[in-house]
């Protein structure tokens, strides 16, 4: 069936009508064109963000102080709850808690030879190097040394240390001695990645160092990594049972809706993720969209065709072809049309895009310039995408070729043979 | 070769059609017969109930002892294509393939690979004097050399029927004349041919006149057409 002759009829039919194979294959390739550059965009736009948080830990906490909203077992409202090492010791004794790191915040100023800048020091464990996904550019982060000698060792961040570098004409800030609020630190390592506070730098110390130093036993903010912790729902009950625990701790109604806040990097990125899915949603379906006035095209295309070829299909009918033959060949038709511009538009899709990714990488783009945060990355569609539009450029040119094919097998032989 | 019996159709329009009132009629194997009545005495629309190009309401159609009812567009396909073979008034030549590929279009349809396909096709070509045009697209052909390269394809099959439909209808005399020639000659070699005509002078040359008038066969005429002399006009 599918030999030589077949093809050769087929795109004999194709090359005797050049403008509206043309013309019809354009309105296909336009919509897989869409289709693959907003699908690219919103992949870049997804990427950017995901990759903001891409390198903490996935599932980790953090819960902050606040102030109740009711009062409680002879407690006013509005007290605000502090935590403490009761707290922590309370969330180590959960089993899904793996490590607990309090945060010590100090704003200070940061004083390196002539230069002085504001900074927020944090006072926090080692551990939080993964639970904030710090990327270490230079020497080191707080280690457990550090913590147990209370070392006054400081980790600062990138543009603290570019800022340091270009106004003292060091090479490198590793080693040196820097003053934050009147009291020496060593500087270890240089950090990437951290919250950012505006202008203000930002840097760490080890916990034990700060809480010695300002005899604080009182925190505002404590993370901790979890484990066993999968699905929302489970995020979500854990949730619910922590805030249970310090609600008796701290002698404030469970009902209350503040008191403490307790925030899921998990919960957080599904949300953020299911943002993302319903964008892509909305994207297929512009996309689909602009593809089905494609396909209606070819269609309304092939109908046309058939009606110009009712005399050949009825003389073919008569020297013996059967409808299959004839199904068959306008299908087909249909179908090298379909895949054929629409594998044009995905490569010239995917070739646009690719570009838009250089040029990006090239200049830097796609990073907001005041937070240092991605907002779009590598906005290029993967492997799957084209095997899915695969997949859908073949049923519509089917469908596309199907009912003008069916309409000419109906037709009796005489009929087709005598219309004008 | 051919047996219908009672055949009746009728064509639903806005008006229905009664075109064929009971035919009865019987075409042995290697007979040469024309039908003959005046437009809308319905022998096209009989001649394409033979050739199952059209259907029928009523009756029974025998076409080489298989009965001819309600065939499906499969098996009708293969009866056309195996048992007959089709001349037309218009030729109904495809006129974006060459005489060889119109003439080997039939055998595509019965797979038949490609070169044995052309081998054959030229062979017919050659035998109607055609060989040298076997290249050229319909519309570079005249009137006569566009009936034969027909008549090549129609026979390129080995048919046991010819169903010719005004067969000389657009052609000049002298060239209806050599179609004529030609076609006897080839219901000489023992296929049976059905020829449609509103010419007394085509007619003629046939040995069975069916005379159809308004859907009813009037009369069937034997005839000699040794008695006719073809070098004289026939219209």
């Amino acid at each position: 069936m599918f030999n030589r002759d077949f093809w050769s009829e087929i795109f004999m039919a194709l090359r005797r009508n050049k403008l509206r194979t043309v013309l019809t294959g354009f309105a296909i390739s336009w919509g897989i064109f869409m289709l693959i550059i907003l699908l690219s965009a919103g992949n870049g736009l997804k990427n950017g963000v995901t990759s903001n948080f891409a390198d903490r830990i996935q599932n980790t906490y953090r819960i902050w102080s606040s102030s109740t909203e009711l009062p409680y077992k002879g407690h006013k409202a509005n007290r605000f709850i502090m935590m403490s090492n009761k707290d922590i010791q309370l969330l180590e004794s959960l089993y899904q808690v793996e490590e607990v790191s309090p945060i010590l915040s100090q704003g200070g100023t940061l004083i390196f030879g002539e230069k002085s800048r504001m900074v927020e020091m944090e006072g926090v464990k080692p551990i939080y190097k993964n639970i904030e996904g710090i990327k270490i550019l230079e020497g080191r982060f707080i280690n457990e040394n550090d913590l147990k000698n209370k070392a006054k060792v400081l980790v600062i961040d990138k543009n603290t240390n570019d800022e340091l570098l270009r106004v003292t004409g060091e090479t490198t800030m590793i080693g040196k001695t820097v003053f934050v609020n009147g009291l020496s630190f060593t500087v270890v390592g240089v950090g990437k990645g951290m919250m950012m506070f505006g202008e203000r730098g930002q840097c760490f110390a080890p916990y034990s160092t700060l809480q010695a130093i300002y005899n604080v036993n009182e925190y505002y903010q404590i993370t901790f990594t979890t484990k066993g912790l999968d699905t929302k729902e489970q995020n979500e009950n854990f949730i619910k049972e922590v805030k249970l625990k310090l609600a008796a701790l701290h002698e404030f109604s469970p009902e209350d809706r503040r008191g403490v806040w307790i925030d899921s990097q998990m919960v957080n990125s599904l949300e953020t993720m299911r943002i993302f899915n319903t964008i892509n949603i909305f994207i297929w379906v512009i996309g689909i969209a602009m593809l089905i006035s494609g396909v209606v095209g070819v269609s309304n295309i092939m109908r046309i065709t058939v009606k110009e070829r009712t005399n050949e299909i009825g003389i073919r009918k008569a020297l013996g072809a059967k409808p299959r033959s004839i199904l068959l060949s306008i299908v087909m038709e249909s179908l090298v049309i379909t895949t054929i511009f629409g594998y044009i538009g995905l490569f010239l899709g995917m070739g646009v895009m690719e570009i838009v990714n250089m040029v990006m990488e090239a200049g830097g783009a796609g990073m907001s310039s005041e937070t240092g945060m991605a907002v779009f990355i590598n906005p290029t569609v993967d492997v799957r995408i084209v095997v899915l539009a695969t997949l859908v450029l073949i049923i519509s040119g089917v469908a596309a070729g199907f009912a003008p094919a069916w309409n000419s097998v109906k037709v009796k032989p005489i009929e087709a043979m005598n219309y004008r | 070769m051919i047996k219908l019996e009672n055949i009746n159709k009728t064509y639903f329009g806005a008006q229905p059609l009664h075109v064929l009132k009971g035919i009865d009629l019987h075409v042995e194997e290697g007979e040469l017969v024309s039908i003959m009545g005046a437009s809308g005495s319905g022998k096209s629309t009989l001649l394409n109930i033979i050739g199952i190009l059209d259907n029928y309401d009523e009756g029974d159609y025998y076409l080489a002892g298989n009965l001819v009812k309600n065939l499906s567009e499969n098996q009708a396909a293969e009866y056309r294509n195996k048992l007959i073979g089709f001349i037309f008034q218009s030729f109904n030549l495809i006129p974006f393939k060459t005489a060889l590929e119109n003439v080997a279009l039939p055998l595509f349809y019965q797979g038949v690979n490609r070169k044995k396909r052309n081998t054959m096709a030229m062979e017919y070509l050659e035998r109607f004097g055609l060989k040298d045009w076997a290249d050229h697209y319909p519309n570079e052909l005249s009137g006569g050399q566009k009936q034969r390269v027909s008549i090549a394809r129609a026979l390129v099959t080995s048919p046991k029927i010819i169903l010719a439909d005004e067969p000389t209808g657009a052609l000049d005399s002298k060239t209806s004349a050599e179609v004529m020639q030609i076609l006897r000659e080839v219901n000489a070699s023992g296929i049976t041919m059905v020829i449609v005509t509103h010419e007394r002078g085509i007619a003629s040359l046939t040995r069975k006149i069916v005379h159809l008038k308004d859907g009813i066969i009037e009369s069937i005429e034997e005839n000699d057409p040794d008695k006719m002399d073809f070098t004289k006009e026939i219209k």
